[in-house]
């Protein structure tokens, strides 16, 4: 139950293109969470909420603006950076890019393997152990390529890539919305039981929030770059306290909510979130509205 | 604004770099082009003073005492004059005068075969792309031996089929030396058709280059959704291939103008080799014969000038054409 | 970012990228002709005699002796075409090589740095492009004295000059390639730069490099010529072009002595024409759409590419196997004339006919009564935009209706056999009867017209007799209608937001009043506060004007929000069909009780879903959010 990752104030700025004085973008503000063995936390936000920035940073794709990033040992030191990547580790959302069509099944988990240390012949035989964990015991899977494998075994493979550096943090950006319905929740089981079995900490990073709800532990929701509402995952789907948070709940298509007037109720949803509400954050543990220090 | 500005300062910039390298190339070179052009001047009875000397050493390099820098401001203000000094193949006519006599011959034989190689090649690369698989289509890897024919080449067997062997186009020059030029009837038309064969040539190897790239872009497009919306709309066939599918398919086209340019340049200059055509392809080939330096230098800045030029304008008219690129800068 | 369903909207070849060209006529040809040339120029030599050898035979025509006759001093042609051709293609692929190294420095290195290395490169490389190659290659040509211009120095000329279009290409290649995931995923992997480079993008760059490398041999191969023909060449060197000039020198156009300059240029062509012919298949490599019709893996649409699919993963549900079965009683077997159907289709069966033809339809049956929303759910692969577009007959070859029928009840009574339009028919029903949405509401806008233009051109085709103000209005009052200012008619598409532009659809889609609306994922690339909107405005559209909807999606909770009835699809056949309440309340088809599954409820149990760390946790170790906070919290509320 240790924390593993550390995420203080968060915090990048874009660029824009266009005009001498070059207008900046806040994709990121002022984010912190902290992720903890065996636990998921789900960041929820739609497009342009800032979730695929945060997992890009965490990922170390993207340089933050400003704010820290603590990765911490299990004993509690603090890891160096060059050792960050055996412990982080990051699941793309769309299967058919995330795997190098000129590459084999192989070749994408043995490179981190080797890269982590491995031996030519242990590497070989991990290969191998990987694919079973994902559930993709077929013999010669390794030699095929990516086009030959259906979306979800393509996931499992990523997930097994992700899995192989012996990753402690696992980064999952959306990593079922490209699927096929039918097999989504089995991706997100996978998930969970190697989660389970490895005491693995995951950050859950999707727009639906039927999954972040049934699938982590404790939920932020995002709105442009800002965490409005955080809190325990049934708490904050239940009983939602932000606007937008309500918003988000209002709009998702529900199964058991047949009837709803045909759709949700036109008074319950403002299309804008006004600039104060949209500044406030409601954090469940402490039962308070926080706002940002003019 | 901001599209058209950077535009500007990038062609600004293209200019400069001309400019530049045509100031290093000569100093850069083994041999001494100002006592060369200067032996050549002495031959053709020029007195050739100090002055003189001068002004080609600013063109050329050479023994000078000037630092480089100096030069080099010298050159870009003779340059910004369009002093290029004085031509040795015709002396004593200015090298600005050779340029401005040849220059209208080409630009009018390379402007209108261009802009006919364009009409005809994208016209039939959207037909044959809209019709794909028919006969039209399988056409199209036929046209890749034109465009693989060296111009020159295919000038040579035009003119030994046509103006030899035929007899209905003339064997070379750009007019019937014996009408003395003017806005005329008499000598437009004989322009004209001692201009048929060199323009020829240039299409015929051009036109399957704009036909390839217009086909293939018209086969991308025919995929894209917008298309299939139009057929979903019911509009005429006519329609969808003009508006949705053309409109679309030839923004490339014309972004990569710049490219195409650099080969039309080339092949005519080639062309009006074998043509013996008054244009300043010919005039280059003159002046690198009789090692006349400053013609050739004050060529290739004029070649490029009128390129660059070319390219601005099509840039320019790209956003007329393209309504995203003032959006994205 | 929260598109459910790119997978379909993005075109993706399903086969993946080939390394090797696919096999074909033309690239045969190709092979063929550049294997001869490239023989002749490297054997040819050996075979002929000395090319130099001065004979007192100046201009013979071909004979027996000198196959392709002699030049003005006697001369054997065929035997300085040899060693020329020799020449020419030592140049060529010198300069290939040397401008596809320079155009992959450029290209690839600096924009995959990217940052100031690359503006500086890509500044380079279009200066390098704009100034005309030629004229400069002629100026420094013409100050390196003849004696010191030899093969050599030609061909890196011919290569500083001739390196930045490709780099330019390549640049926005690998522009796009390097925000690719896999790339992205090499890097969180902790591969090192150059190893990302050279091992994860340059394979999949090699079709494109080796379609520049072509065009660099080509464009080396005519510059060297040309240079060569005006006396600029290499000294010593024998090349095609030099062989040229001699030949222009020594009259042979005008003494008619074509075996002299006819051959240095076929030789050109057709080598150049090789190269081109394979050049074709390496662009059908790298844009799969260039693929000659009829191809194994074309489908008639892109979102259909995978038209029969099993169930991947997962396929095992309670010990059932799920397959195609059909629950008989559970489907419309069509015969049954349906009281108020606006559209009836019957016994549709819809066949892509490729090598292994490919049963994308088979016998759906369907009635859509005038009014109601009808939803088609599956999953992707099972048809349902197949069907789709069957409906309105704009499925493409190898696409084929093979049985059935498609029946639109019109307003006035008469009923319309969609199958049996002939063009112009086919048009006027199109949109006027039946309009579509489509799921890319990015691209299904034109992006070069006006809102405007694309709201009008439906009016001017449709209803000609109406005036441009009226038109104007109309477009206006449509756009007012879906809550789009009509201010926006000026706008081009890509000055709108995604949620807009489908809002601008849906209004070109009611346009002319159609009785039917076919609504193809119209949402799906929607954030859901945005399509919880835009599925409002088309109800209380529906109620307003009475127009029918088909609504494809693969989102069985929200079809069971909006739809009166569902119908679902697997594998080209409806398994199961019946009122929204009846899916909900007691689904009969084992898929579609599998595909219920599937969305777990936002507010009601877990079902069969396990959090991960649920057993460690104890809830009493949270702190309460209860009663207590609430008086701060709405205070903050009100404030």
């Amino acid at each position: 139950m240790s924390a593993i990752l550390e995420v203080h104030d968060l915090t990048k700025d874009y660029r824009l293109r266009g005009g001498l004085r070059r207008p900046v973008l806040r994709a990121v503000d002022q984010v912190s969470f902290t992720l903890t063995q065996g636990r998921t936390l789900a960041l929820v936000g739609e497009s342009g909420s800032g979730k695929s920035t945060i997992a890009r940073i965490l990922a170390r794709l993207e340089k933050p603006t400003a704010g820290r990033i603590v990765l911490r040992a299990p004993d509690g030191t603090q890891v160096p950076g060059r050792f960050y990547r055996d412990h982080v580790q990051m699941v793309f959302q769309d299967p058919f890019a995330s795997l190098n069509p000129f590459h084999t099944i192989g070749h994408h988990i043995a490179r981190p393997l080797r890269l982590h240390g491995h031996d030519r012949a242990q590497t070989a035989r991990q290969v191998d152990q990987l694919l079973e964990r994902v559930s993709l015991a077929e013999p010669a899977l390794a030699r095929r390529r990516p086009h030959e494998l259906s979306g979800g075994q393509r996931q499992r493979v990523a997930i097994a890539r992700a899995l192989a550096p012996g990753a402690r943090v696992v980064v999952a950006d959306e990593p079922v919305s490209m699927l096929d319905v039918s097999i989504r929740l089995d991706v997100l089981q996978l998930l969970a039981r190697l989660q389970r079995e490895e005491n693995l900490a995951m950050l859950y990073i999707t727009h639906d929030l039927a999954t972040a709800r049934h699938f982590s532990d404790e939920i932020l929701v995002l709105y442009r770059g800002r965490v409005v509402e955080r809190g325990p995952a049934d708490e904050v789907i239940l009983t939602p306290r932000h606007p937008y948070t309500k918003l988000l709940a209002a709009a998702s298509p529900d199964p058991l909510a047949r009837g709803r007037a045909g759709i949700g109720p036109d008074e319950e949803i403002g299309d804008e979130i006004d600039a104060a509400s949209a500044a406030a954050t409601y954090d469940h543990y402490t039962g308070r509205w926080t706002r940002p220090q003019a | 604004m901001r599209y058209y500005l950077r535009k500007l300062a990038f062609y600004g910039a293209a200019l400069w770099g001309a400019l530049t390298l045509n100031f290093f190339i000569p100093r850069m070179m083994p041999g001494d082009p100002v006592d060369i052009l200067l032996a050549k001047l002495q031959q053709r009875g020029a007195n050739v003073g100090p002055s003189a000397r001068r002004a080609y050493e600013l063109l050329l390099g050479g023994n000078t005492n000037d630092s480089l820098i100096h030069q080099y401001f010298a050159y870009l203000g003779n340059m910004l004059h369009g002093d290029f000094g004085v031509s040795v193949s015709d002396y004593p006519t200015p090298v600005a005068t050779v340029i401005s006599s040849s220059l209208p011959w080409t630009v009018a034989l390379v402007g209108i075969a261009t802009l006919l190689a364009v009409l005809v090649g994208t016209g039939l690369g959207m037909l044959a792309g809209w019709r794909r698989g028919t006969w039209l289509d399988s056409l199209v890897p036929a046209t890749t031996v034109l465009a693989a024919v060296p111009y020159f080449w295919l000038a040579l067997i035009l003119v030994a089929v046509f103006a030899i062997n035929l007899g209905w186009f003339p064997l070379l020059g750009g007019y019937d030396v014996s009408l003395s030029p003017g806005w005329n009837g008499a000598f437009l038309s004989s322009a004209l058709r001692y201009g048929v064969l060199p323009a020829l040539t240039i299409v015929i190897s051009s036109a399957g280059g704009w036909l390839l790239g217009m086909r293939n872009m018209m086969v991308s497009t025919l995929a894209e959704d917008y298309v299939l919306t139009a057929r979903a709309k019911g509009l005429t066939g006519r329609r969808t291939m003009v508006w949705y599918a053309a409109r679309n398919a030839v923004l490339p086209s014309i972004a990569g103008f710049a490219n195409s340019l650099g080969f039309i340049v080339a092949g005519s200059i080639v062309t009006e080799q074998v043509f013996s055509y008054p244009g300043i392809g010919s005039k280059l080939l003159e002046a690198v014969q009789n090692d006349d330096y400053a013609l050739m230098q004050g060529i290739f800045l004029v070649i490029t000038v009128a390129v660059l030029g070319a390219n601005l304008l099509v840039d320019l008219l790209y956003a007329l054409v393209d309504p995203r690129v003032k959006a994205n800068g | 970012m929260t598109d459910l369903n790119a997978d379909l909207a993005a075109p993706r070849p399903r086969t993946g990228r080939r390394v090797l060209p696919r096999w074909s006529p033309k690239l045969a040809i190709g092979v063929g002709i550049i294997v001869v040339i490239g023989l002749w120029g490297l054997l040819g030599p050996f075979l002929v005699g000395d090319p130099e050898a001065i004979r007192d035979m100046g201009l013979t025509a071909p004979s027996r002796t000198h196959l392709l006759g002699t030049t003005q001093t006697g001369q054997d042609v065929l035997a300085q075409l040899a060693y020329a051709t020799r020449g020419s293609l030592f140049i060529g692929l010198l300069v290939g090589v040397m401008a596809t190294v320079l155009s992959a420095l450029f290209g690839i290195v600096g924009s995959y740095v990217g940052g100031l290395v690359d503006e500086a490169f890509s500044l380079l490389s279009n200066l390098m492009l704009v100034i005309p190659g030629l004229p400069l290659v002629i100026v420094i040509s013409a100050f390196v004295p003849a004696s010191a211009r030899g093969s050599w120095t030609i061909a890196v000329v011919l290569a500083i000059t001739g390196w930045a279009g490709s780099a330019r290409v390549l640049r926005a290649q690998t522009l796009s390639l390097r925000n690719r995931d896999y790339i992205q995923a090499a890097r969180v992997a902790g591969e090192k730069r150059w190893r990302v480079i050279g091992v994860e993008l340059l394979p999949n760059l090699l079709p494109l490099l080796a379609s520049q490398f072509v065009f660099a041999v080509i464009g080396a191969i005519l510059s060297e010529t040309g240079l060569s023909f005006l006396g600029l060449g290499a000294a010593n060197s024998a090349t095609l072009g030099t062989m040229l000039n001699y030949a222009q020198n020594g009259f042979a156009l005008q003494r008619g002595a074509w075996w002299w300059f006819v051959p240095p240029g076929l030789i050109i062509a057709l080598f150049g024409c090789g190269l081109a012919l394979v050049n074709f298949s390496i662009d059908e490599i790298i844009n799969p759409r260039l693929r000659d019709i009829p191809r194994r893996e074309r489908r008639n649409r892109r979102r259909t590419q995978r038209p029969v699919k099993r169930l991947d993963d997962g396929a095992v549900l309670d010990g059932t196997v799920l397959d195609g079965t059909v629950l008989d009683d559970a489907v419309p077997d069509g015969t049954v004339p349906d009281d108020g159907a606006v559209l009836t289709v019957r016994h549709l069966s819809v066949t892509y006919r490729t090598e292994r033809p490919v049963h994308a339809v088979r016998d759906v049956s369907l009635a859509l009564r005038r009014g109601e929303i009808l939803g088609l759910v599956g999953e992707s692969g099972c048809g349902k935009t197949t069907l789709a577009y069957a409906i309105n007959r704009l499925h493409r070859p190898p696409a084929e209706v093979t049985s059935g029928s498609i029946t639109l009840h019109d307003r006035d009574g008469e009923d319309l056999d969609v199958l049996a339009f002939d063009r112009d028919e086919l048009r006027a029903f199109r949109w006027d009867k039946l309009s579509m949405v489509f799921q890319g509401a990015m691209n299904a806008l034109n992006p070069v017209l006006t809102i405007r233009a694309q709201l009008d051109d439906v009016l001017t085709t449709h209803r000609p007799s109406m005036s441009r103000g009226e038109r104007h209005e109309r477009c206006a009052e449509a756009l007012r209608l879906v809550g789009v200012d009509p201010r926006r008619l000026k706008a081009y598409p890509h000055e709108l937001s995604g949620g807009m532009r489908q809002r601008v659809m849906i209004a070109m889609a009611l346009l002319l009043e159609p009785q039917v609306v076919l609504l193809d994922e119209p949402t799906t690339a929607l954030d859901v506060v945005v399509q919880r909107g835009i599925l409002r405005e088309l109800l209380r559209l529906r109620t307003a004007l009475g127009f029918a909807v088909l609504f494809i999606t693969h989102d069985l909770p929200l079809m069971l929000e909006v739809s009166d009835r569902i119908a679902v699809m697997r594998d080209g056949r409806i398994v199961e069909e019946a009122t929204a309440e009846q899916i909900a309340a007691e689904p009969r088809h084992p898929y579609t009780r599998h595909l219920l599954d599937s969305f777990p409820s936002l507010v009601g149990e877990r079902g069969a879903f396990i959090r991960a760390g649920e057993d460690e946790r104890s809830q009493a170790a949270q702190p309460p959010a209860a009663a207590s906070d609430d008086g701060i919290a709405a205070e903050a509320e009100t404030r």
